[in-house]
């Protein structure tokens, strides 16, 4: 894993470029997970984040601030307090969680409705393909309603967060869809 | 870095010198005067660890690995002390020439660190297998427990199903606590079942603070996050100045759980004394209130009180 964040010095070598990546999902989703697999720590202790986590990386003059808010109904409302300067929205899905798509289909909606978050760039991780009972991506992005997203770019990236498959992937698309900042 | 290299120099080539010079001039080897020197407790029973585990003496390293053997198969209870203690012991007075006339003290103070420090060892491997047993709901005794868990906090109010919202009223995340135990298995539940068994007054204490209209936060989840640093000072052995300075009790799992109460009382004093704005100031708090913690474990004269006391009013 150690080699997933050097993809961005390699991709842009801005000296004091700092992004703010922030991760958010419906509790359960993986995003704490998610969190540690960029940070290369262990993710087998994961504890439900109560708050919000927030982990730094530096990479070669790179600075990559990675925000996890916790995703329990309780804490959503607070959600809004962390939009802005996003420059790149990551949110997490439980693909194997059937009775609560809806649910997280419809936070999304309000996400992307938000003026805070117009047009930044969007990555759905749709996690835990590791599992029986999972969608396949495909399927949760027509369930998200992805392909009827005209302000933004977007990404639909298949993962397992525990092993840290597609995590990569999902970062590299990152790296390349970095808006320029004024 | 570099001082680090130098001590590890220094830790194998000088210390047999200091060593031997020190039982020249004392007559005493280094676990006698770690035994007869330091203060009972965890600056003792930590140096005579310290002792041990760097030894080059292949006897010492036998009866350490023998140790180690009996905790893994969970053989350190006190019943069987006696019969593993007596020939360990004897063992190291006769590699370390003590003369057991002159010294018949040295035996049950040494045997006394030995017991501390292996039932914590042995305590480590109950804790993280507890850990490793992930909360299965098709399981009827995980199920028990975690519906015990509700009748306890909440005794005059029946749960209306097994998932249900009012899950989040206990501060579970949403309808069904089973995916809340994630990284901490059943050690989570554990915790919280034996606080609110153990401290009834003190659970519902701190339950009551969580409920807070201003100050509230998620009990359960909280306590889950509490299982965590609990686990994590187990396993770096900060809590052995916790554990080793207590007097009447060996490491046990049912110290463990005493430590996390004692931790979650103090996480939510410091939590109401705060005042927090609203929840998302608990990743601050917490670690303001670990860091403390960590100071305080720190210095080996630490002796943590444990009765949690409640003011009735």
């Amino acid at each position: 894993m150690m080699g997933l964040l050097n993809i961005l010095k390699k991709l842009r070598s801005n000296p004091d470029k700092e992004l703010r990546l922030l991760l958010l999902g419906l509790d359960n989703a993986g995003k704490t997970t998610i969190l540690k697999q960029l940070a290369s720590e262990d993710v087998a202790h994961v504890t439900p984040t109560a708050g919000f986590n927030i982990k730094s990386v530096l990479s070669n003059g790179f600075k990559l601030n990675v925000w996890d808010i916790g995703g329990q109904r309780k804490i959503r409302p607070y959600w809004r307090n962390y939009f802005e300067n996003t420059d790149i929205l990551i949110y997490v899905v439980d693909c194997s969680d059937h009775q609560r798509l809806e649910e997280t289909s419809l936070e999304l909606a309000e996400l992307l409705q938000d003026d805070k978050l117009r047009g930044v760039p969007l990555l759905v991780y749709a996690n835990k393909q590791d599992l029986a009972t999972a969608l396949p991506a495909s399927e949760v992005a027509t369930l998200l309603g992805l392909h009827l997203i005209r302000d933004r770019t977007w990404q639909i990236q298949a993962c397992v967060a525990t092993d840290g498959t597609g995590v990569k992937e999902g970062m590299e698309w990152v790296c390349k869809n970095i808006p320029i900042k004024k | 870095m570099v001082f680090f290299n130098l001590w590890s120099v220094f830790q194998w080539y000088l210390r047999p010198f200091i060593k031997w010079f020190l039982r020249k001039t004392t007559r005493l080897c280094e676990l006698q005067r770690i035994c007869y020197g330091d203060k009972i407790g965890a600056q003792r029973s930590c140096n005579i660890e310290k002792s041990l585990m760097l030894s080059r003496t292949r006897d010492v390293q036998e009866v350490v690995a023998f140790l180690d053997a009996v905790v893994k198969e969970r053989r350190f209870i006190p019943t069987l002390f006696s019969e593993i203690l007596d020939p360990t012991v004897n063992i190291i007075i006769r590699v370390k020439k003590i003369n057991k006339k002159l010294h018949d003290s040295f035996s049950p103070l040494f045997r006394q660190c030995l017991i501390q420090i292996w039932s914590y060892r042995q305590l480590v491997d109950e804790v993280e297998e507890l850990r490793c047993t992930h909360f299965d709901s098709n399981d009827p005794i995980h199920e028990k427990k975690l519906l015990r868990l509700w009748g306890l906090l909440m005794p005059d109010r029946p749960l209306e199903a097994r998932i249900t919202k009012d899950w989040q009223d206990i501060g579970f995340q949403g309808d069904d606590p089973k995916t809340d135990f994630r990284g901490m298995g059943l050690l989570g539940l554990e915790n919280l079942l034996y606080f609110a068994t153990e401290y009834r007054q003190a659970s519902n204490h701190v339950l009551s603070h969580s409920l807070h209209p201003k100050y509230g936060y998620t009990f359960a989840i909280v306590g889950i996050n509490l299982t965590s640093m609990a686990y994590y000072l187990l396993k770096d052995g900060s809590a052995k100045t916790y554990m080793f300075n207590l007097k009447q009790h060996l490491p046990s799992i049912n110290l463990f759980h005493k430590f996390y109460c004692y931790l979650f009382y103090e996480f939510d004093k410091m939590w109401i004394e705060s005042k927090p704005e609203n929840m998302m100031e608990f990743s601050i708090i917490f670690k303001k209130f670990e860091n403390a913690v960590r100071t305080e474990l720190a210095d080996p004269a630490s002796v943590f009180r444990i009765n949690i006391e409640v003011d009735t009013i």
